[in-house]
């Protein structure tokens, strides 16, 4: 389909003024919301891949992210109730002390794009506020843990156990700029990705 | 008995030579911890010293004696509450274990680019500004007017206090004289990334709207340059940068419309003798050729990055410094850390202009073992002495090579020149005006500082 093979294009270029017109354009062409939600999410995966192999950077990867969103806005009302694609939702944050959250942002993204529905704690968040926050949203399959200065590494670590030892069953994924494969394994994290495009990977792999 | 003046002497002629291209005695060492990990060293509570610097007197001699360094390893610089309470900023919040916290504040919309470009003082004045400190509010102006005076007085108070505790150290111990010929600024970009745009929002302008962006940039360089512009102007005054965005950046999009005003700011500087130093957040790999047109003996101080390929590229020019990694004084034995010393040094002495320094700053005393950091200096002071002093090397700084570059004046309402004031008062003697002209400049200091 010409239309949707445009959508991706838009995604990719990160035009969030035209991406709009031209979503609703293919809904009108009879093309199912799902596939094109599809599309959109196909294409920030390889606008994930490009900015892990360093070929974009993070202004390249905003807009994608934006005009995705936009796009978004056109296929919510269409798509409403149709749960039956979503992985779980994922809850997401920057721990306490922690005021960083562009990163956190784009993993959202990713994350999103790669299929959960996701609760945005936003930044400073207490250890237990993650927790509490599981316990009021459904179907919550995974909780997502950023911090990016040394100093809040402990705070990470207060997190991630506060978390499991409330709920142990409930999967944990950490990141950020300090934290490495090491380090996430020895405070008792499930996953770890060092980039926004491979933490939708690691998100889907760690529910299946 | 030791005679510090002669210790004292010796290490400032060692960052001399470094900065004459004269290979020094041996390689200096620059290590300097703040107000966090030195209050946490001494064990007296940070929150109480913020308010209080006087009460780092004991803890930064504490450091001293500890720490080898060339370069005073206490820095009292700090983020006063002092300043920032009165004035309600909300970019710079001191938590309640006593940390200055740094919340993200956007100081300008974009929609305002068009105000900055036509006038760049005012839009900081009456647009950012009140966005990062409440106190500065228009529907209060008695108000505003009290914050504002305390916030300025409760600075050069706490300024002076942490200046006091420095001299009185550095002439103790007999640290490299230190003076007024130092400056600190941000690149014309990086400014209005930080303050006004957020890192968001300036990532979005470089798509949206970036010859906005460019115009911007010309719009705030004559107030960054007076930014940075040191008090004094002597033979070896500079402008400390650190570098924020490139590497958040596409090539294409730093070469058009990052580091065209930047190297003109710095070649600026150069024909008037100052010279530049920048901190390379990140990893500068990429950017290492464009490093090369900084004015000679730029100092370059890296975070990450290959220092052989840096020194190859590099060495002959300028001034290397960093990349010594902190987390290996953390993680690593003291053999560890020391071997890795030597390696540096073995890569980077050779042939002067390498100044040593961590890859950054240590926040929190928990970031870095005391024993490591104390034997890797140790090591340096012994292990990197030259067998070639007095010999000279590579470039050498002349301001004769550069040339000053035209930009628009600050012309605004809210800073008033040498020849407004002359024509207003013309009954004023020039020693007067000149004495007023003073003030008005340290009146734009202490804004342009709100905004760092
Ligand atoms: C922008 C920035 C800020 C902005 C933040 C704005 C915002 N809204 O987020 C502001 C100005 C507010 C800020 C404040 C401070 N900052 Co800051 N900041 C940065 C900077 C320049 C970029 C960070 C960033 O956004 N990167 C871009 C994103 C895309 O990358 P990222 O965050 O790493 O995220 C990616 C991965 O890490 C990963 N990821 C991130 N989170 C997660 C989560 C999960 C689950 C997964 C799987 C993956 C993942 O995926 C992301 C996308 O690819 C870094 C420098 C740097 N090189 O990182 C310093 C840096 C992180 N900051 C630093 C410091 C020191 C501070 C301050 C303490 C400064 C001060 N003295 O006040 C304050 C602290 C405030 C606080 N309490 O948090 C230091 C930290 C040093 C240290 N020892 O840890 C750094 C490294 C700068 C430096 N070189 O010194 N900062």
């Amino acid at each position: 389909m010409l239309k949707i093979q445009e959508v991706k294009t838009l995604v990719e270029t990160g035009k969030a003024k035209k991406i709009q017109a031209i979503v609703q354009e293919a809904l009108d062409a009879g093309c199912p919301a799902q596939e094109i939600l599809n599309a959109m999410i196909d294409s920030m995966g390889v606008v994930g891949d490009k900015f892990s192999a360093g070929e974009i950077f993070v202004p390249e990867m905003l807009i994608a992210a934006k005009s995705m969103a936009k796009g978004v806005e056109i296929l919510k009302p269409v798509m409403s109730g149709d749960t039956s694609s979503s992985l779980g939702t994922c809850i997401i944050g920057t721990v306490a002390g922690d005021l960083h959250d562009i990163g956190k942002n784009l993993v959202s993204m990713m994350i999103e794009s790669a299929g959960f529905d996701l609760v945005d704690l936003g930044v400073d968040v207490p250890a237990q506020r993650f927790v509490d926050a599981v316990n009021e949203n459904k179907n919550v399959v995974l909780v997502a843990c950023s911090g990016l200065l040394t100093t809040t590494m402990p705070a990470l670590k207060e997190a991630v156990q506060t978390i499991k030892a409330a709920l142990p069953e409930m999967k944990v994924i950490v990141g950020g700029a300090p934290v490495t494969p090491d380090y996430a394994a020895e405070i008792g994290a499930d996953g770890y990705a060092p980039d926004a495009g491979s933490a939708g990977v690691k998100a889907k792999e760690l529910v299946n | 008995m030791v005679d510090i003046k002669k210790i004292q002497a010796e290490r400032t002629k060692l960052f001399d030579d470094v900065n004459d291209s004269i290979i020094p005695k041996r390689v200096p060492v620059n290590i300097f911890l703040g107000i966090e990990p030195t209050a946490q060293y001494a064990g007296i509570d940070l929150a109480e010293a913020q308010w209080n610097p006087g009460m780092l007197e004991d803890a930064g001699d504490k450091i001293c004696q500890t720490v080898f360094s060339d370069s005073i390893p206490f820095m009292p610089y700090m983020r006063s509450p002092a300043l920032y309470t009165p004035l309600k900023a909300q970019s710079f919040v001191m938590g309640s274990n006593g940390f200055m916290q740094h919340p993200e504040v956007m100081g300008m919309e974009a929609d305002e680019y068009d105000y900055l470009i036509e006038k760049p003082y005012d839009c900081l004045i009456e647009k950012v500004i009140p966005r990062h400190y409440k106190a500065v509010n228009s529907q209060e102006p008695f108000n505003t007017m009290l914050s504002f005076a305390k916030g300025l007085l409760g600075k050069n108070d706490s300024l002076m206090a942490g200046a006091g505790i420095m001299m009185k150290l550095v002439a103790k111990y007999g640290y490299r004289q230190m003076g007024l010929n130092g400056g600190g600024a941000e690149a014309p970009f990086d400014f209005i990334a930080d303050q006004l745009r957020g890192f968001t929002g300036i990532s979005m302008d470089i798509r949206r709207c970036p010859e906005k962006l460019q115009d911007a940039c010309e719009a705030v360089y004559p107030i960054v340059k007076k930014m940075g512009t040191p008090l004094i102007v002597d033979d070896y005054s500079s402008v400390m940068y650190p570098l924020h965005m490139p590497t958040f950046m596409r090539e294409k999009d730093f070469a058009k419309y990052w580091w065209p005003s930047f190297l003109k700011l710095c070649e600026d500087h150069a024909s008037a003798g100052i010279r530049t130093s920048v901190f390379c957040e990140d990893n500068w790999m990429r950017y290492l050729d464009y490093l090369q047109d900084l004015p000679s003996n730029t100092q370059l101080t890296f975070e990450y990055g290959d220092p052989k390929i840096i020194k190859e590229k590099l060495g002959n020019k300028h001034i290397i410094s960093g990349l010594y990694p902190i987390s290996y004084l953390k993680n690593k034995s003291k053999q560890e850390c020391i071997d890795l010393a030597k390696e540096y040094i073995d890569i980077l002495a050779p042939g002067g202009k390498y100044i040593f320094a961590l890859d950054k700053v240590p926040l929190v005393l928990d970031d870095f073992n005391m024993e490591n950091l104390c034997a890797v200096t140790e090591t340096v002071r012994d292990y990197g002495v030259y067998s070639n002093p007095g010999e000279q090397v590579g470039t050498v700084f002349k301001k004769e090579d550069y040339q000053a570059q035209s930009c628009r004046s600050i012309d605004s309402k809210y800073y008033q020149s040498f020849e407004q004031r002359q024509l207003e008062n013309p009954k004023a003697s020039g020693t007067e005006l000149q004495k007023l002209q003073q003030l008005e400049e340290q009146l734009f200091a202490f804004v342009a500082n709100l905004l760092m």
